[in-house]
């Protein structure tokens, strides 16, 4: 009781530090290895705006391509058999006239997927411009 | 000759490897930092496949528009009517004039759905329109 053990000199806390770099690695490639890139993608069009006088152009001026209600392709009111068909249709009226747009006319009814690829083939191609529209039976 | 031995014994060379750390975690609040989450969830969709699909650079300007195979609209995980869609897309194109609208729709769907939305963001002018495809091989 008289005595007490002399105590010894406290140690000097200190944090490993030398794992960190493992750690912070470790971590940076479970991070790499779980991430799923979810780039997004797609085919860019810009909108006309909303305007109270619509611009005229002249029908020589405009590549009509429509899409009935069961899918089929029109260019120019006559059918297409397929799409290489419809590129070198596009791409001759092009050679002719750099200055033509496309107008891509397609039934309400018509799979969207038709459409995709007729916008496609025109963004393929280096056309000045392009105009969506769409055809409602009641009109 | 002798000496010349000597000489590098003594100085052990050393990567320095205490900085290591540093350079890790930096390299991880860099990621953490650049990195954009998914919001939404949204519908499931087959997106349509074209030759002339661009990546989008500006991924933090994007907004996404799901239409499902049944013509739902869906934004910000919310089922939407196209009336409602241009009111939602007016506020956003007031908050972030640069907004870019993602179309991800199912290339079943039928292209009336696709113009009412078209139609819509017109309307709120929400101008810059992307139709989500996949590269086709």
């Amino acid at each position: 009781m008289g005595v007490l053990p002399k105590r010894k000199p406290p140690e000097e806390a200190e944090i490993p530090t030398a794992s960190m770099a493992d750690i912070a690695f470790l971590l940076i490639i479970f991070f790499m290895v779980t991430t799923v890139f979810a780039r997004d993608k797609g085919l860019k069009m810009l909108l006309p705006e909303k305007q109270s006088e619509t611009v005229k152009i002249k029908s020589k001026k405009i590549i009509d391509i429509s899409i009935n209600d069961a899918g089929q392709i029109f260019f120019n009111d006559t059918p297409v058999q397929n799409q290489m068909e419809l590129k070198q249709k596009i791409e001759e009226e092009i050679k002719k006239d750099p200055k033509k747009i496309v107008l891509i006319k397609t039934n309400v009814e018509a799979p969207y997927n038709r459409m995709i690829e007729v916008l496609d083939i025109v963004k393929q191609l280096k056309v000045k411009a392009v105009a969506l529209k769409s055809i409602r039976p009641e009109g | 000759m002798a000496r010349r031995k000597q000489r590098r014994k003594e100085g052990k060379v050393a990567i320095p490897t205490a900085s290591m750390s540093d350079i890790a975690f930096l390299l991880l609040i860099f990621f953490m930092v650049s990195t954009t989450f998914r919001k939404e969830v949204g519908l499931k969709v087959i997106l349509p496949e074209a030759r002339a699909t661009e990546k989008l650079t500006r991924t933090r300007d994007i907004s996404h528009v799901y239409i499902g195979k049944d013509g739902k609209i869906s934004v910000d995980d919310k089922i939407v009517s196209p009336d409602i869609l241009k009111i939602a897309y007016a506020r956003k194109v007031e908050e972030k004039p640069e907004l870019i609208v993602s179309i991800k729709a199912d290339k079943n769907v039928k292209y009336d759905y696709i113009d009412k939305v078209i139609e819509a963001l017109r309307e709120a002018k929400a101008l810059r329109v992307v139709f989500a495809t996949n590269y086709k091989k």
